[in-house]
């Protein structure tokens, strides 16, 4: 499992699942909608291996895009968690 | 602007050295009672809210004993202005009025200025609006160096203050005017001004607004939302301000419109831009429809920001449609609107809205691509049983279309409110 943050969120990725993966369609949402953040590794599977946290950080645009684009084209692999401060208790009072 | 409560302004103009009169706010009759008895004179008892007019809206009482501003303490706190309930009073000393003065200072956007004004008159304590032109004296601030005091003497000598005074007046509004900067004031209000019996002046009011952009600088506020709100921010407006608090990647805006949470009708808005707000509201109006909320993603937020705006507007109970509406071709890449809301409707529609009525209209910028993202990511929810299956997507075509925009979005909300009182929701 590879989870890395970025300023305001967290990807996490299930990289035993781009095993399999053809596509490889995450990296190449990410050059299209973003900055490259994303790259795939010697294995075939995503990473950011290649960047220091200062790049991941500086890089990283939030654009949320590797997450559709690996569930619609690749393997459903990614999870991007966008943490919403104060919704929780605010849905939870109306349950 | 962030706008201070006239008891606040009167506090911070106390310690800025500058004279307000004696006295406290209070919360309750009994509270203002026991102040009254403290300063141990006439008090004035004024309601606490943000509205203008407040003495002819009845909540400024002028009593004589401690047992009197109970009683009228208890009538202010039991009235709403504008649907905003009156929750404090200010309880403090009845001035000896010789004479009433107005000055303010506000921003002189005029080309030409770009820099404070202060506004001044001899005619003080009524609507500002209501005095002549021609009594109203007005001056450009360095905003540097401030007022200076050979400026404010002249100010005031047109004004028609004698000369015995002048030099009283201009280390006033100098003071004033220092206040003014330290605090980053948008605009400071005195109306009235007072001269006392005793040849003082003094601050008889305070209307004091924030500039927005040094709430930061300023902790010792407490101002939890550097925002025009009409009243006490809500639940929705406190969690809309955290997502703009410390992140400036394009605007995520977001904010409460009186929704009860209950009533039939409803909208999740989520307009993207200023004009386009104007234009989906038309498009609700058209139709009977009111806006839960305002939004506004605009100036090309990152897809994270405009994830947390639309999740937010969908997750307001009972709302009857979710409106996405781009009326504008904008020319922020839009498909990061389009990975968002992707996201956001594949986590709520099945499991906690399922066939809310969604229209999507999403144009300028790399609109095709966008419309893909929708309709691809959407797909397996777009079916006719499925938990989208009241989404509608529009590019283009119907950038200006308010009528039809509005048109879809009842009839689906109908359908759904059907819907849901038949299965008894």
């Amino acid at each position: 499992m590879l989870e890395f943050a970025e300023k305001s969120l967290t990807v996490k990725i299930d990289t035993s699942k781009c095993d399999t993966c053809e596509t490889k369609a995450c990296a190449e949402a990410c050059k299209k909608f973003a900055r490259g953040l994303l790259g795939i590794d010697d294995k075939g599977r995503a990473s950011v291996a290649h960047r220091d946290t200062e790049e991941v950080l500086r890089l990283g645009t939030e654009c949320l895009a590797c997450e559709l684009a690996c569930k619609t084209k690749g393997n459903n692999a990614i999870t991007i968690e966008v943490p919403v401060k104060g919704l929780d208790e605010y849905l939870a009072k109306r349950q | 602007m962030a706008k201070f409560l006239e008891f606040q302004g009167k506090e911070w103009l106390r310690k800025s050295g500058l004279p307000v009169p004696q006295g406290r706010v209070a919360s309750t009759p009994e509270e203002a009672k026991k102040i009254a008895e403290e300063i141990g004179k006439a008090v004035a008892v004024k309601g606490q809210v943000q509205a203008g007019g407040r003495g002819k809206a009845g909540i400024v009482k002028l009593v004589s004993t401690p047992d009197e501003a109970e009683a009228a303490a208890a009538e202010i706190l039991a009235k709403s202005i504008g649907g905003n309930p009156i929750k404090q009073v200010l309880v403090e000393e009845k001035l000896d009025i010789k004479k009433e003065y107005y000055c303010s200072f506000v921003i002189n956007g005029a080309r030409e200025a770009r820099s404070p004004m202060l506004m001044f008159s001899a005619e003080g304590g009524m609507d500002i609006e209501s005095v002549p032109e021609e009594l109203l004296f007005k001056i450009n601030i360095d905003p540097i160096n401030g007022l200076q005091s050979y400026d404010a003497v002249d100010l005031c000598a047109r004004a028609g203050i004698p000369a015995q005074d002048l030099s009283k007046f201009a280390s006033f509004l100098s003071k004033l005017s220092q206040t003014y900067k330290k605090l980053d004031c948008q605009t400071l209000e005195i109306n009235p001004f007072v001269m006392t019996g005793s040849g003082n002046l003094v601050c008889a009011d305070c209307k004091m607004e924030i500039d927005n952009s040094s709430v930061g600088r300023h902790p010792e506020f407490g101002i939890k939302i550097a925002r025009d709100l009409p009243g006490a921010p809500t639940e929705l407006d406190l969690i809309g301000w955290s997502i703009e608090e410390t992140d400036a990647r394009g605007t995520g805006f977001l904010m409460n419109m009186g929704y009860d949470e209950v009533s039939p009708g409803y909208i999740g808005y989520h307009p993207i831009g200023g004009g386009s707000a104007m234009m989906g509201l038309d498009a609700l109006n058209q139709v009977g429809l009111k806006p839960a909320n305002y939004a506004d993603t605009s100036g090309n937020p990152v897809g994270s920001k405009i994830y947390r705006v639309a999740k937010c507007v969908l997750s307001q109970p009972n709302i009857d449609g979710y409106l996405l509406g781009g009326f504008m071709m904008a020319n922020q890449e839009q498909w990061h609107h389009a990975n968002a809301i992707v996201k956001v409707l594949r986590e709520i529609l099945p499991t906690s809205k399922p066939g809310l009525p969604c229209v999507l209209l999403l144009c300028g910028n790399r609109e095709d691509e966008s419309l893909e993202i929708l309709r691809e990511g959407l797909a397996d929810l777009m079916t006719p049983d499925g938990p989208g299956k009241r989404i509608e997507i529009y590019g283009k075509e119907y950038v200006t279309d308010t009528k039809f925009i509005g048109q879809r979005l009842l009839a689906l909300s109908k359908e759904y409110r059907a819907e849901k009182e038949s299965q008894g929701k």
